[in-house]
């Protein structure tokens, strides 16, 4: 533990634009994974342990559309669209068969899937790790404001980041799909009684889960190591911050996303060897006081 | 008649044991003895974790905390005290339930996947424990140097047979114990709970005690599972505390089935012997092991002894054609999530 | 796909074979010469899936380069070696199942241990319980074979060492610090064991060859982390004048993605003793200049044609640049196919005896010659050194190979500060 190190850098402005810049985009990447976990649960209940996985496919369909087109922003697109795809088969082929099922079925069901994308990107991709390379419009030196640094892709992320984040959230609260969606969150049988056929709404969160969760993976492929598995890591973050921001909340997994992102980035500082072990911290605390999440309705 | 029914099973116990003793001298080489070790390990673990999933409805998802908690106790005793391998052993058991009943005390109220969550979190609270305390366990490398086995009472750990048989003795006694427990009226009132937790006060039942004791019951013969595992692998490994064992056994529960009580047993009998057999046979472990999962949770929606059981009471009650399942399914999930 | 082809016993002769075992079942013999061409089976643990799939795949192709040319030349007395890799998934008691299956259910007269370091230790009891010949040829935790307590005589590594990659490290950096006047540095290496013990291990002999040398500071990213903002920040607020990492793999490359990005190479010296792996080299897109990194595997180092034209026999065989646990592989095999030719024997005990303190002949050998040293049955005299890189291959260029007998040196006296003689 080093708090005087913390303590130092809280009143130095360079250290805390650097190190919240740091958090936000570590946060605002986790953002798009967990919204599509939260969103998903909110609606089907369906905890979709899967969803690292799909993040996992976005950066491999991205890496080789970047290699065929030269174009990151096709590549992105490539990750989105292709996953958000893979998620609607994904829906109704696996998933839409365990509706009502215990939430340990559903879970099987994940896992057995994890496993065999896991194996076939091995299968296609290769065991190598693969490295995407930064797009050359980004390969420029990093802007410095008041001695905090920040580089040019990183800004370029939490833009693009926090854009979808906003779309997002008028999509669900202002838009007649976002009143179905959040009408079937709560009563599904009254969505159904009015003549919306919600097996479509139900493939379309997945779509939109999907979508979400491939531009994640394609959005950070330029800076991460792609391998099968790389899902794993991600998927764990996730579920912490759905549980602390409330699950079916995308406010809340917005708000949770980026309070990790700077536990993260400040706790390396204050605690180098124990932010892993914070954030458990931080979970438990959180569903013991609040069981429904920060921004959840309702208790336990 | 709770007498008669303990001396009756115990009766069939001591032959199961019996026969599990001789079994070595007909099914020749290590092989069987080693995975009869490692099946005693899981197998207690799973149906320790299905007294909460199957019999009280508590979801966890972090079982694996007595697991890991019983492979480091167990070795860490054995490794820095003098003691017999009992002593160790009653030390650990006692140690879960200290553990288990803090723990227990803050994760019980919760309810559903908010109790899920919660043990997952202690549960890698553990894990980030023992890879941050390095001095003491070993950090990621895990306990190494191996497991003293002092012999006891005439028994040798250190041979292969001895330890078969002390492993399916545990094996057998923790399944006879656990078999009562959940047959006794303590394990009628986890039914209860499970299937009406309104109800339950209204009768004069603490529905949190209750819990609790399922919860350090559980987490007591989890602890067992976890000592095997060590003995079988000398020594402890981070691992044994990652969430990915919690999920081992909730694959073995729901491979083998929740409803029927020796369910869990079957299900670590097929996802051993599935690993082992998919690991010797091809390098794509993941896709053909993938695949099977799917097939059967797909394909059965419920653990196999579920199903059997299912179908046996079909039979017995000859009633008409089951309603669609999947169409029921669709509509009544979100409902029942919405309440 | 079971990796368990004998190879060098061609379709023909498993077919002609069997026809001999059906003649001489139906005349009712005992098949008596059979026996003696019976395969003499190894069993490699390794890691074929997930995040260090690679490890198994470069380590299986290493061990099979050597054993296929043991077969060609007719194997121990017309028995070929087989060699049956099977995948642990990087869990410890997996690969303990898996030794233990190995031995008790295939009979599998030797182990090779492919896998992570966890597991090393897990398979270690394995070969002290059973006495089977084992070599461990991934794991380079010293205490391994360094802990007298840890000792087992029929177990050896055929790979690098953590205290040696120190000490050349420490020294090769701190010439560099003098030169430049590198005084202020920072650690960033994963945290498990490995990481940790590299990380104290190089600063203490930077320390001790370079005294100006402060640390002052160090993060700690997660083994598989997938993003190192938060330390790269930190490293940009300490501003120090290098940065050691002992980062490796995909971690590495993405480290050095996002630290390209951050535009830290300008600013820092960086010293990443994994960098010189081909797999790392190959995978970065834009590699930047001028990081100095260790030896892992080069094809230019040792400088020598024949460890040129083993690079090259490799990439025409599997299509793939050899890598670091290629050649600690492909060394551990050959210890074994050397004492099994020596002592015409597969008893564990005797080749064990064999192999200790024998030296083999190989490309990517120091002049040619790799040794297991006796007593501490550990590898020494392998190629170490470091150097800069550029963007192209030979990728780094310039390797200065640090001197073995300061290595020896100093680990004896680490030996003993560690109690461990």
């Amino acid at each position: 533990m080093d708090l005087s190190a913390l303590a130092s850098c809280l009143i130095t402005p360079s250290c805390v634009i650097t190190q919240t810049t740091s958090g936000l985009i570590i946060g605002l990447l986790l953002f798009l994974v967990a919204a599509g976990v939260s969103l998903i649960f909110g609606v089907l209940k369906v905890v979709n342990f899967a969803h690292g996985a799909f993040y996992m496919l976005g950066a491999y369909f991205a890496y080789t559309a970047y290699q065929l087109s030269g174009n990151y922003l096709i590549a992105v697109l490539a990750g989105g669209i292709g996953v958000g795809l893979f998620g609607l088969v994904f829906e109704r082929l696996l998933i839409s068969r365990v509706y009502g099922s215990p939430v340990l079925m559903q879970l099987l069901v994940c896992y057995g899937a994890i496993l065999i994308l896991d194996d076939l990107v091995k299968i296609i991709w290769g065991a190598d790790f693969l490295s995407f390379g930064m797009p050359s419009a980004f390969q420029q030196l990093p802007f410095v404001f008041a001695g905090g640094v920040v580089p040019v892709f990183y800004l370029f992320l939490i833009v693009v980041a926090l854009a979808i984040a906003g779309l997002l959230g008028l999509l669900i609260s202002k838009t007649r799909y976002g009143k179905i969606v959040r009408a079937a969150a709560v009563n599904p049988s009254m969505v159904s009684a009015l003549g919306i056929n919600t097996g479509v709404v139900y493939a379309s969160v997945f779509v939109l889960g999907g979508f979400l969760a491939g531009l994640a993976g394609g959005l950070a492929a330029p800076v991460r190591s792609l391998t099968a598995g790389m899902g794993t890591s991600i998927i764990i973050e996730s579920f912490i911050v759905t549980v602390i921001g409330g699950m079916g909340s995308v406010a809340g997994a917005l708000v949770g996303s980026i309070l990790i992102g700077l536990v993260r980035s400040f706790g390396t500082i204050g605690f180098p060897l124990f932010t892993e072990g914070l954030m458990f911290v931080l979970m438990a605390v959180v569903l013991v006081l609040k069981p429904s999440g920060l921004f959840g309705k309702g208790g336990a | 008649m709770m007498r008669s029914s303990l001396l009756r099973d115990s009766l069939i116990a001591i032959a199961v044991f019996a026969v599990l003793a001789l079994l070595p001298f007909v099914v020749q080489g290590k092989g069987f003895t080693d995975f009869m070790v490692r099946l005693a390990a899981f197998g207690i673990f799973a149906t320790s974790l299905n007294l909460l999933v199957g019999y009280a409805g508590m979801e966890s998802f972090g079982h694996g905390l007595f697991f890991g908690l019983g492979c480091y106790s167990f070795g860490l005793i054995m490794q820095t005290f003098p003691v017999s391998i009992p002593v160790a052993f009653l030390a650990t058991v006692a140690l879960s339930i200290v553990v288990g009943t803090v723990v227990g005390a803050i994760c019980v109220r919760l309810n559903e996947i908010y109790f899920a969550f919660v043990t997952l979190a202690f549960q890698m609270l553990l894990h980030s424990l023992i890879i941050a305390w390095t001095p003491i366990t070993g950090g990621d490398q895990g306990l190494t140097g191996g497991i003293p086995r002092p012999p006891f009472l005439g028994i040798r750990l250190d041979d292969y047979y001895h330890l078969y048989l002390f492993s399916t003795g545990l094996l057998v006694a923790s399944l006879l114990a656990m078999y009562h427990i959940v047959q006794s009226p303590f394990g009628y009132t986890l039914r209860m709970i499970r299937d009406n937790a309104a109800r339950a006060p209204f009768l004069g039942i603490n529905v949190f005690r209750v819990r609790l004791m399922a919860y350090v019951i559980a987490g007591a013969f989890g602890a067992i599972g976890g000592m095997i595992m060590s003995l079988f692998v000398s020594g402890a490994f981070p691992d044994f505390a990652y969430w990915t064992i919690s999920g081992e056994a909730i694959f073995m529960i729901m491979l083998g089935g929740i409803t029927v009580f020796l369910g869990p047993m079957v299900g670590a009998v097929m996802l051993l012997l599935l690993n082992d057999f998919v690991t010797k046979m091809t390098s794509h472990y993941g896709l053909v092991l993938g695949i099977v999962i799917l097939l059967f949770a797909l394909g059965l929606r419920k653990g196999l002894m579920d199903f059997a059981a299912d179908l046996w009471r079909d039979r017995q009650t000859a009633s008409g054609p089951r309603p669609d399942t999947a169409a029921k399914a669709v509509t009544s999930a979100p409902a029942r999530a919405g309440e | 796909m079971t990796k368990r082809a004998p190879i060098g016993v061609g379709r023909r002769s498993v077919l002609k074979g069997t026809a001999a075992v059906a003649a001489a079942s139906t005349i009712g013999f005992p098949f008596v010469s059979k026996a003696q061409n019976k395969p003499i089976k190894v069993g490699m643990v390794t890691v074929l899936s997930g995040r260090v799939a690679i490890l198994g795949s470069a380590s299986q192709k290493g061990a099979q380069l050597e054993i296929d040319a043991f077969n060609a030349a007719g194997g121990l007395g017309g028995r070929p070696i087989e060699l049956i890799v099977r995948d642990s998934k990087a869990k410890p008691e997996e690969a303990a199942r898996i030794a233990r299956e190995f031995i008790n259910s295939e009979g599998c007269e030797i182990l090779l241990d492919a896998d992570t370091s966890a597991a090393a230790f897990a398979i270690q009891e394995i070969a002290r319980e059973t006495g089977i010949l084992t070599i461990h040829t991934n794991s380079e935790t010293s205490s391994l074979t360094a802990d007298p307590k840890l000792h087992v005589p029929t177990a050896f590594r055929s790979a690098r060492q953590g205290i040696h990659d120190a000490i050349a490290g420490g020294s090769y950096a701190a010439e560099v610090s003098k030169a430049k006047k590198l005084n202020r540095w920072m650690g960033c290496s994963p945290d498990y064991a490995y990481g940790r013990d590299s990380n104290k291990l190089f600063f203490e002999y930077l320390k001790r060859f370079h005294k100006d040398a402060e640390v002052i500071g160090e993060s700690w990213p997660k083994l598989f982390q997938p993003d190192y903002t938060e330390q790269l920040t930190k490293i940009l607020q300490s501003k120090p004048q290098a940065v050691y990492s002992c980062l490796w793999g995909g971690d590495l490359t993405a480290f050095i993605d996002q630290s390209s990005i951050y535009n830290l190479f300008a600013q820092t010296e960086v010293f990443a003793i994994n960098i010189a792996d081909y797999a790392v080299l190959t995978a970065i897109k834009n590699l930047p200049k001028g990081i100095h990194s260790g030896s892992r595997y080069l094809a230019t180092f040792p400088p020598t044609k024949e460890n040129a034209d083993w690079s090259a026999g490799y990439r025409t065989k599997f299509k793939e640049y050899p890598l670091n646990w290629s050649w600690e592989n492909a060394a551990g095999t050959k210890f074994v196919l050397e004492a099994l030719k020596k002592t015409n024997s597969t008893d564990s005990k005797k080749l064990a005896e064999a192999i200790s303190g024998a030296s083999i002949s190989v490309p990517y050998g120091v002049d040619g010659k790799l040794t297991m040293r006796a007593g501490d049955n550990t590898l020494i005299n392998y190629p170490t050194g470091w150097g800069q890189t550029i963007q192209k291959d030979p990728f780094v260029p310039d390797v200065k190979s640090v001197d073995w007998k300061m290595i020896l040196d100093l680990e004896t006296e680490w030996k003993k500060t560690m109690k461990y003689i």
